[in-house]
């Protein structure tokens, strides 16, 4: 328990050192970014958005950064990110609307390629020496192809020339989001495309490490042991794979983060809805307060998904739950 | 003390050979590009002809041409990133995990939450704030690329700089009183050495990948040529809708073949770091010339009695 | 074969082993054969290096890759519900081997820590070979096996809860022994088990083994490097250098007067069981490189009484009279003109302890 509180408190420390970077960031950047942003915007929004904008970067107002900062900390705790500038609402708003597109996109494809590139690694670290091997290098070259490259060719050879799948968006422009069949149906369909690209990108990384870890840990006496007893060659497999998959679990935590970053691409690609074209809209557009939300958001998820990675390790270890060992 | 010697398997000079090659493109690239990269005075959309190995543009621009002279651009960060993180994390690194105590547990929360961050939107937003000059300034972007990317590193170095010091040689040069960073730099160096190739290794490939992905993203200066900001401008002009193929694959199988070459160098590391991964030995040839009918499998020992008159006897 | 071979639970004869294929193979066993009867004890002892694990692992086919057995035989013979059958082990199918594993012959191996699965509870353990090896008994009738097992060994049942690294490294090695039992198998292998424990739980297991094996009457094959450990547990001797034995004998004849030069080399680098403590010689040199082995007797670069023949012939294992002893060394040879040293000619009354 003492590891996982431990980790824990290092996730908060984290959330903090975000939030303060967050702050510090367009406050000391040289160039002063917000000044300029400000002036670019003058006459193009309204006097309200500006005095807006400038409330919350602490322009003009002659307060020490102390009492911003409480006052930027006392906003957050209130779920209060600012104004997004191009869409003119509550950053809060634009993202709780937007969020379920993201997770849904790329958590399932989180999990979906973790499970089946674990698997396949597991076969692969078992069969190791046969001919098998030969997916290696087709694997190590897939798992060096950027997201967006492969979103890209995908679009290219099965939407855009062979029409199997809807081009872009995430469900038929001629529906309105409703709980209905057609819709779902809809959604999920324009959902197969770039769920595959994150899945295919993602897989292979997962796989060979996943068959790395088989491969050593099937060197290990426990497994022969195993064979010792006379159990079923699945049997001997499984010894070996719950052991294997620790420290890819372990890994997770490490992984998350990149894993998520590239993904968020995918949704740019495909023009699907979701923070990650929020993201890239918003840098486009200068659009800092919606941009801070969305790293808040991100860097928060992923802290969370890290947390959830180390609790599932130390379910599955019993070893990290005596403080002796590890 | 051990000395790097990667085992010289097929991957591992597969891995360096195109390594090799794009490491001479990035010298030559600009010189021996056919055309300059930004002329646009081509027939738009040509596929692929003797002219123009990899067809045109929808702007009239000539594909290899931009390849060749965004090799460099894309690489020298991709390595200067790379090796920046790399002497960050061996810093750290050594510090940590030799040092110890409150040195170590300051520097491992330093590392853990550089490690939790994910370190695109970080750069993202970082990049986004950085003055319109230092954006389009590949070197600015290589160092910020860095300092996301040193984390991974020194938290393994860490690892293996705490194993290292408790090992009897370490022990011994404390003993007879040698300096701290004398032991650090003589003693767990060269012990350090295949892990602090690959993290070389994997923070090249993070930064090559990274900085092609913001430059696809158009958030480094766009009219610098890279490979990601092909990509851009194939994507911005609706390259996959249109098919043009060979207008979108150079950037990205060159960025894909880097980190494929990066990857089987590393597999070598790996295999010398952990020998149990180095390979079983045989191909499926070499097995039927000694004379192993399948693959050895764990538990089932295989027979090989060698000349006629050791066959088996009936009993 | 003559009929006292219904005694027999395994046969072997010129097994060897090797590592690595064709022209790389370095033979790391040559020429082994042995036999050994229901209930008895075989030692095996010899120097780190000197092909100990490599045959017994090899002899079950648990060798890994790059191993492979290069010739020989090996015949165990079956028990409980068939009776009376042979099986040959370097012949049998991969299903034929599974079935007599760990039900005829299990294995106990030098490190407990690493031969447990780590995420399974020792309770998990028992259960895993009870219930693949006997389908027809209950989950309460495995648990109780279990810890009557557990009992054997004098461990409380609530070990069973436990994780592997929860217990202490003799409490594993005792896990191992009872689970190695679990199925009343004829034949049992340990390889070290006690080497990695201090010395006085060595000695406690090594005599609960003694128990043990009066009680329930499986064979045993017990390696380790400490003869003296062997004299107490064990019926016969068989001491193997360089992959090769160079001398076997009943246990305490062997103890008492070794006829080897490496036998008594071997002796003296292990304090005396019982007796004044003498300085431990042990052997000068190291054990030869398996790929390019010295011509003639394998020992010859370390021996002591080595003269011209033994440089150039390799001496046989054969029998010396002597009360069923092999020795493999031209000293003993009926045909050899030289003198035997007095250490090495000792008759077996001698006092224990080796050289005064
Ligand atoms: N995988 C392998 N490949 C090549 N040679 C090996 C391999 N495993 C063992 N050997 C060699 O085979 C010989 C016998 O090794 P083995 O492990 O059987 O010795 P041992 O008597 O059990 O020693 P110990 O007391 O240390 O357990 C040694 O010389 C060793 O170097
Ligand atoms: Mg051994």
């Amino acid at each position: 328990m003492r590891t996982l509180l431990r980790r824990f408190a290092i996730y908060l420390f984290t959330a903090w050192t975000t939030i303060t970077v967050n702050f510090i960031l367009p406050r000391l950047m040289p160039g002063d970014p917000i000044q300029q942003l400000i002036g670019k915007l003058q006459g193009r929004v309204t006097p309200e958005m500006i005095k807006a904008i400038k409330a919350q970067f602490g322009q003009g107002l002659n307060q020490s950064m102390w009492t911003q900062y409480v006052h930027y900390i006392n906003q957050l705790l209130h779920g209060d990110l600012g104004i997004s500038i191009t869409l003119s609402s509550p950053v809060s708003d634009v993202l709780s609307s937007q969020i379920w597109w993201t997770v849904g996109l790329i958590g399932v494809g989180a999990v979906v390629s973790f499970f089946i590139g674990t698997a396949l690694g597991v076969l692969f670290g078992w069969t190791r020496g046969s001919r098998a091997d030969a997916v290696i290098p087709a694997a190590t070259f897939l798992q060096s192809v950027p997201y967006y490259f492969l979103g890209t060719i995908l679009i290219m050879i099965f939407a855009a020339t062979l029409h199997w799948f809807p081009l872009m968006g995430a469900y038929d422009p001629s529906l309105s989001p409703e709980w209905s069949w057609t819709y779902i149906a809809s959604v999920l369909r324009y959902g197969e495309l770039p769920l595959t690209s994150i899945v295919l990108s993602s897989l292979a990384g997962w796989m060979l490490g996943m068959r790395n870890m088989m491969v050593t840990t099937m060197s290990e006496d426990f497994v022969l042991m195993a064979v010792a007893k006379g159990l079923s060659r699945r049997r001997v497999m499984w010894h070996a794979a719950r052991n294997a998959v620790l420290p890819s679990v372990a890994n997770l935590a490490l992984t998350i983060g990149l894993l998520v970053s590239g993904s968020l691409l995918v949704e740019q690609i495909f023009n699907y809805p979701g923070v990650g074209n929020l993201l890239v809209n918003a840098v486009g557009n200068e659009d800092y307060p919606l941009l801070q939300g969305i790293f808040l958001l991100i860097t928060f998820t992923v802290l969370g998904a890290n947390f959830l990675a180390d609790a599932l390790y130390y379910v599955l270890d019993p070893r990290t739950r005596t403080a002796a060992v590890h | 003390m051990k000395a790097l010697r990667i085992p010289r398997s097929p991957k591992v000079i597969v891995g360096l050979v195109i390594l090799s090659v794009f490491i001479v493109l990035t010298v030559i690239g600009p010189w021996i590009a056919p055309y300059d990269p930004n002329a646009n005075t081509f027939i738009p959309n040509l596929t692929p002809s003797w002219e123009h190995w990899f067809g045109t543009t929808t702007l009239g621009q000539d594909v290899l041409s931009q390849l060749l002279v965004g090799c460099r651009v894309t690489m020298v960060v991709g390595f200067i990133a790379g090796l920046v993180a790399t002497l960050i994390s061996i810093a750290v690194g050594l510090a940590a995990g030799y040092i110890g105590g409150r040195t170590d547990e300051g520097l491992s929360l330093l590392a853990n939450v550089f490690l939790a961050i994910p370190g695109l939107p970080l750069l993202i937003v970082i990049n986004s704030y950085l003055p319109a000059g230092s954006q389009a300034n590949p070197l600015v972007v290589g160092l910020v690329i860095a300092l996301t990317g040193w984390a991974w590193g020194a938290r393994v170095l860490r690892a293996q700089t705490m194993s290292l010091r408790d090992r009897d040689f370490v022990e011994a040069s404390r003993i007879i009183g040698e300096k701290r960073w004398r032991i650090m730099w003589s003693e767990i160096g060269p012990n350090l050495l295949p892990i602090i190739a690959a993290s070389l290794l994997f923070t090249i490939l993070y930064a090559v990948g990274v900085y092609s992905t913001l430059a696809f993203l158009g958030l480094t200066n766009v009219s610098t040529w890279n490979w990601g900001t092909m990509m851009y401008w194939a994507q911005s002009n609706n390259a996959a809708l249109a098919n043009e193929w060979w207008w979108l694959a150079p950037p990205g199988v060159a960025i894909a073949l880097v980190g494929t070459s990066l990857a089987l160098i590393n597999f070598g590391i790996d295999e010398f770091i952990n020998p149990r991964l180095r390979a079983a030995g045989l191909t499926a040839r070499q097995r039927r010339r000694v004379g192993l009918t399948r693959r050895p499998r764990l538990g089932f020992t295989p027979v090989l009695r060698q000349s006629p008159t050791d066959a088996k006897k009936v009993s | 074969m003559s009929s006292s071979d219904t005694h027999l639970v395994l046969q072997v004869s010129n097994f060897s082993v090797d590592y690595g294929y064709a022209d790389e193979a370095v033979r790391a066993v040559t020429d082994v054969s042995f036999s050994l009867g229901r209930s008895r004890v075989l030692g095996v002892a010899g120097e780190s290096g000197s092909g100990k694990s490599t045959l017994v692992y090899g002899l079950t086919r648990l060798l890994r890759a790059p191993g492979v057995i290069s010739a020989g035989d090996v015949t165990l013979r079956l028990s409980g519900a068939r009776e009376g059958e042979t099986i040959d082990l370097l012949a049998a199918s991969e299903d034929e081997l599974r079935a007599i594993r760990w039900s005829e012959i299990s294995i106990v191996m030098q490190s407990a820590l690493n031969a447990l699965n780590p995420l399974h509870k020792i309770g998990k353990e028992f259960d895993e070979v009870l219930r693949v090896h006997d389908a027809s008994l209950s989950k309460p009738q495995r648990r109780e096996r279990a810890e009557e097992l557990l009992a054997l060994v004098g461990l409380q049942p609530d070990r069973l809860q436990r994780y592997p690294h929860e217990l202490s490294g003799g409490q594993r090695q005792r896990v191992m022994i009872a689970l190695a039992l679990a199925l009343r198998p004829q034949l049992v292998i340990m390889d070290e088990p006690t080497t990695a424990l201090d010395v006085v739980t060595q000695r406690e297991i090594v005599s609960e083994l003694h128990d043990l094996r009066e009680r329930l009457g499986f064979a045993l094959i017990f390696i380790t490097h400490d003869l003296s450990l062997l004299v107490e547990l064990a019926d016969e001797i068989m001491v193997m250098y360089a992959g090769r034995i160079v001398e076997r004998a009943p246990a305490l004849d062997l103890y008492r007067a070794p006829r080897h030069p490496y036998t008594l080399g071997l002796m003296e680098s292990f304090p005396p069981l019982t007796g004044e403590r003498v300085a431990m010689t042990g052997i000068p040199g190291s054990p030869p490189n398996l790929k390019t082995p010295p011509a003639g007797c394998p020992f010859n670069p370390r021996c002591a009484h080595a003269h011209d023949r033994c440089l150039s012939e390799m001496p046989p294992l054969s029998d010396i009279g002597d009360g069923g002893r092999s020795v493999a060394c031209w000293l003993h040879d009926p045909a050899s003109p030289l003198e035997v040293p007095v250490s090495l000619s000792r008759p077996g009354e001698s006092t224990p302890g080796g050289v005064k």
